[in-house]
């Protein structure tokens, strides 16, 4: 109903203004870019207390590291939190606009959100798309019902699962999971068995790399987001400097623009 | 009478200049549950009465104060099936606004953008206006310090630092203004607030028939009958 | 050929200690043919904040104009200045509603926050994934070399100086093995109180 003119936000949805262009444009020859993918180890398990959700750190644009740290466990909701592993912008944007969905039911219903609730929402979106958007995610969270891990696969597809990994590296996360993973675990345990399953693929799995970030929901509602609780991977120390003499880099013009402005008002005269 | 002449479409000026179905709307409004608000130093205060019609209502169901966001609360005067539109509304603009840029909404933008939609309501064809005043309140990230709006029928709002609104608001007004100073803390707001419904409250008032919500830097919350008894308490 | 590398360029972002600093190369090219060397792929968008485009010239100034229009709109309403994380995460919803149908670019942001003067650096690919690290960040036909630049030449807590002189080497060696980029540059420093534009003098083929 708001007018076109006082539009506060553009209109909601996705934009094709530029498919027809694009499409010309690929069939003449050019290719089309690559997005940065997640490559990723994600895995998530129950536990004795509640659930753990860990995640590797790399991001990566076809062979190169675009992100060494960047982090894959997503916010939902206070008693849930979501890893994403596929095309990075899919993973962020969907779990960002769920979070929303979640936020909203969550003040409209003046309750907690079952797991449940969150892992529909996102599956209907996926289905909607028909795999078009590629995220495939591990949801943990802990709710009325006790703690739950959900797999979700980009084509809407969801598992329920004591245990479960995703991305490229997902079967070395799941062979750890398939040789060690018991019920009732402690959470020291636990935490040690998903560490161990993320460094699995971090160091057999190209698509995975850095450090390991871990995120524990217990049964009585608190949360540790254990960002790079491991560091799996030091860059080396420097021992020399490369540091250039001023004056290294030839320039031809230099302009200097002094933000640092104090003004001096004189009033205007009105005798 | 003359006005009805000019009130067959809302959007159709009176020849004075007035457009009386707005004028209407904020009869509903006065004749609506007194509701007031109090800015103080270190956070805003918004208070209801809340008094069942019979003895057969059960209590504490229906809420008059209502949470838009995490760091902003409402509550109203008027009609309550209109003001649940408006709730729905402003917390989706509320977190549509956070997911444009990462960042929560401005009290400030938020009235802007809730009090756009009670102006179209005045102008759209096949509406009405709505039958409600908005008390908003919220704590500003930015500025670091509370707020309180009104919000009115015909879309125009404004910035208080204690008001009233409903049934008694011109009583309530001339009470506040004589209590209200600037360096209130927040338990004082909540004082005076409560004190400010007792005076046009009919008959006994307990924490079931009165609704609180305060605003601060950790957020906003509806407080509930416990505290409010403890408010109580002191009165 | 990718698309993006249609018109060449590259540009680089960097953190140094209470200071930022973003260089950009000057060719604009159609494929292996120069059009221009004086073709500049960083727009100043605050006073303290500068975006560089690169990827194809005719959607950089698309998205530069239609962001500069969400930009003021932002500014007149709220009045108050834009910060440089509010404006990525517009930028990056901006790219992400083209989601099936991109923009061909490649955005890197830099600046300093106008209240606080915390440094910003942050760059996204064409949908729009921010990526906001501390040290560095690259976009262009010349990543790859960009990259390994970067990785060796920069440390953390640089000075305004050494920062020019990193930037600028980093920049310079990583676009003379890239054919489709260079033809001079120029590097912006911004700091709390200044901005320096410095011209470089580089190889010309």
């Amino acid at each position: 109903m708001q007018a076109e003119l006082a539009r506060e936000l553009p209109p909601a949805g996705f934009n094709f203004e530029n498919c027809k262009r694009n499409e010309a444009l690929i069939n003449g020859g050019f290719l089309a870019p690559k997005t940065v993918k997640t490559g990723t180890t994600i895995a998530g398990i129950i536990f004795k207390d509640g659930v753990i959700l860990g995640a590797d750190t790399r991001a990566t644009e076809g062979p190169i590291v675009s992100d060494k740290n960047c982090s894959k466990i997503h916010y939902l909701a206070p008693n849930m939190y979501c890893c994403g592993a596929g095309t990075a912008a899919d993973t962020e944007m969907t779990t960002d606009l769920v979070s929303s969905q979640l936020a909203l039911h969550r003040l409209n219903t003046g309750r907690e959100v079952p797991v449940v609730c969150a892992t529909t929402l996102l599956k209907q979106k996926l289905f909607r798309y028909q795999g078009n958007i590629s995220a495939a995610l591990v949801l943990g969270g802990v709710d009325l019902t006790g703690p739950t891990i959900y797999s979700i696969a980009p084509h809407g597809s969801v598992d329920k699962l004591p245990y479960t990994s995703m991305g490229s590296g997902s079967l070395a996360a799941m062979s750890v999971f398939e040789s060690r993973y018991k019920p009732d675990m402690t959470e020291e345990e636990a935490k040690k068995l998903v560490r161990d399953a993320i460094a699995g693929g971090v160091f057999n799995d190209l698509g995975s790399g850095s450090n390991i970030d871990l995120c524990v929901i217990r049964k009585n509602k608190t949360v540790d987001y254990l960002r790079n609780y491991e560091i799996a991977n030091r860059k080396g120390e420097r021992t020399l400097d490369y540091s250039f003499l001023k004056g290294t880099t030839i320039v031809t013009g230099t302009k200097t623009f002094n933000l640092d402005i104090t003004e001096t008002v004189i009033p205007m005269e009105v005798a | 009478m003359a006005t009805e002449r000019y009130s067959f479409s809302l959007t159709t000026f009176s020849p004075s200049g007035k457009l009386v179905q707005i004028e209407y709307a904020l009869a509903a409004v006065a004749a609506g549950a007194s509701s007031v608000g109090i800015l103080a130093s270190n956070g805003v205060v918004i208070a209801t009465e809340n008094k069942p019609k019979s003895t057969l209502y059960e209590e504490g169901t229906i809420h008059r104060v209502e949470m838009v966001a995490e760091h902003i609360g409402m509550v109203y005067s008027g009609m309550g099936p209109d003001y649940r539109l408006l709730v729905r509304n402003a917390r989706k603009l509320a977190q549509n606004y956070f997911l444009t840029y990462k960042e929560p909404i401005p009290v400030v933008q938020l009235v802007q953008r809730v009090a756009n939609l009670m102006q179209e309501y005045t102008q759209s064809g096949g509406v009405r206006p709505f039958g409600v005043s908005l008390l908003i309140c919220g704590w500003d990230h930015q500025e670091e310090r509370p707020y309180l709006f009104q919000c009115d029928p015909s879309g125009s709002y404004f910035a208080w630092k204690a008001t009233a609104m409903g049934k008694n608001a011109v009583n309530g007004k001339t009470f506040l203004e004589k209590r209200y100073s600037d360096d209130l803390e927040l338990d004082d707001a909540i004082y005076n607030a409560i004190k400010t419904l007792k005076e046009s409250f009919e008959g006994k008032m307990t924490a079931n028939h009165i609704e609180v919500g305060i605003c601060d830097k950790t957020g906003f919350k509806r407080l509930d009958t416990a505290t409010i008894n403890d408010h109580l308490a002191n009165i | 050929m990718s698309i993006l590398a249609y018109n060449g360029g590259c540009v680089v972002a960097m953190r140094g200690k209470d200071c930022v600093a973003i260089a950009t190369d000057h060719r604009f090219g159609v494929q292996a043919q120069t059009i221009d060397t004086d073709f500049e792929k960083v727009h100043q968008v605050a006073p303290k904040m500068f975006l560089g485009l690169v990827g194809l010239q005719t959607d950089i100034l698309t998205v530069r104009e239609r962001l500069a229009f969400r930009k003021k709109l932002y500014e007149i309403r709220e009045n108050r200045e834009m910060t440089p994380k509010v404006f990525s995460s517009m930028l990056s919803n901006f790219l992400y509603e083209r989601r099936f149908g991109p923009y061909f670019i490649e955005p890197v942001i830099a600046g300093l926050d106008p209240k606080t003067s915390e440094p910003f650096i942050c760059n996204m690919d064409l949908i729009g994934c921010p990526n906001v690290p501390d040290d560095f960040v690259v976009a262009g036909t010349c990543g790859e070399q960009l990259y390994g630049m970067c990785e060796t030449l920069w440390k953390p807590d640089l000075e305004p100086d050494q920062l020019f002189e990193v930037i600028s080497q980093s920049m310079i060696n990583a676009f003379d093995r890239d054919a489709i980029s260079g033809w001079g540059a120029s590097v912006y420093i911004i700091e709390k109180d200044k901005i320096t534009v410095k011209k470089l003098k580089t190889r010309m083929d």
